[in-house]
């Protein structure tokens, strides 16, 4: 359950540059998450509750939390294919050689935040 | 107001991590992450490892594995300098609680640093300390089916040990198969196969350390 301390460090992400911009309360916070970031989006969603719940000033009561989804996908170095890894991700179907690199589903990210 | 931030998650840790970066490469201190699941054998494997190695090199290490202190007196007794860091039930490091230990070191005097981290499979993969070798361990009571199922973990593995194999006779373990799921899964990556308790394969881990300071 690192999601907590990662939502702590999102939070002061946040909040440094609200303050900077002056705002003083949050409504929405918007994530990338990817399916291989190592995140569950059920712990941060859990996460981003305890966090309303500690009555931080800077987070409105009814603030709120979206999620996007990132896919895994990778491209095979050797024919060029774009697939969706399964468990052996750096396999590619085709070649059937571990030639895949990871071109999406690592992400983990703050996309914007929404406030006053 | 809607602020488009499009910032790492873990920006904060990252900033921490290259200035340990900076700090490790100015004492020309080569730094090794050293992960598992709890119970593999990191502090055994870094116990054996000080033994062997502390005519060849000034070694710390850096304890993160539970707050309590046993790991660190177990390293201490073989001749190390060690410092524990409190978690206090955290599940993994980040590069700040590497960063607080740093000044307990005199790093220019110190050659190989190894960071045992929190026993966990997941949480601390993604977390760069300013390392700049990682090692996963995994061991055969196990069971094979650990590559695959944390894929992001062997992902980042620059090597992964198998320990314990004085227990292959014992349990199911298929070797081969682990080889075959490290290839698919992070083909970059090596392995090398020990028993922290007989001593077995440990030669190879010790060159590949020596490895490290021959780049
Ligand atoms: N049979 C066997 N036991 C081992 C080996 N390495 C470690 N152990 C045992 O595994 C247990 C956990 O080891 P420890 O080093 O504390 O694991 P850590 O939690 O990863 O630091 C201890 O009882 C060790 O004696 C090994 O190579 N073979
Ligand atoms: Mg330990
Ligand atoms: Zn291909």
């Amino acid at each position: 359950m690192h999601e907590v301390a990662l939502m702590g460090d999102i939070l002061d992400l946040i909040k440094n540059d609200a303050e900077k911009r002056n705002i003083k309360r949050v409504s929405k916070v918007e994530l990338v998450v990817g399916e291989l970031s190592n995140a569950l989006p059920d712990a941060l969603e859990m996460a981003f509750d305890i966090f309303k719940s500690r009555n931080i000033e800077m987070l409105q009561k009814d603030a709120e939390l979206i999620i996007i989804k990132e896919e895994a996908k990778a491209k095979c170095v050797l024919c060029g294919l774009e697939y969706h890894p399964s468990q052996h991700v750096a396999v590619c179907p085709e070649c059937n050689f571990p030639s895949g690199e990871l071109t999406a589903g690592e992400t983990l990210k703050v996309k914007s935040y929404q406030g006053e | 107001m809607k602020i488009i931030l499009d910032q790492d998650a873990l920006f904060d840790n990252n900033k921490a991590a290259s200035f340990n970066r900076d700090i490790f490469a100015k004492s020309k201190t080569v730094v090794i992450n050293v992960m598992s699941s709890p119970g593999a054998g990191k502090t055994t494997l870094l116990e054996k490892t000080v033994s062997a190695l502390s005519n060849e090199f000034r070694i710390g290490v850096i304890e993160g594995d539970l707050a309590t202190e046993r790991d660190a007196e177990r390293i201490r007794a073989v001749g190390a300098k060690a410092i524990q860091i409190e978690t206090n039930g955290i599940c993994h490091l980040d590069a700040r609680m590497v960063s607080k230990a740093l000044p307990e070191f005199d790093l220019d005097e110190i050659d190989l640093l190894f960071i045992e981290n929190v026993g966990n499979l997941v949480c601390p993969s993604k977390f760069d300390l300013g390392q700049e070798h990682q090692v996963v361990i995994l061991s055969i009571p196990e069971g094979n089916d650990k590559i695959v199922k944390y894929p992001v973990m062997f992902r980042v593995a620059e090597l992964v040990i198998l320990n314990k194999i004085d227990l292959l006779p014992y349990l199911d373990f298929d070797i081969e198969q682990a080889k075959k799921d490290l290839q698919g899964v992070n083909p970059k990556s090596e392995f090398i196969q020990v028993s922290s308790k007989s001593d077995e394969g440990m030669e190879s881990w010790f060159d590949w350390i020596r490895s490290l300071f021959e780049r």
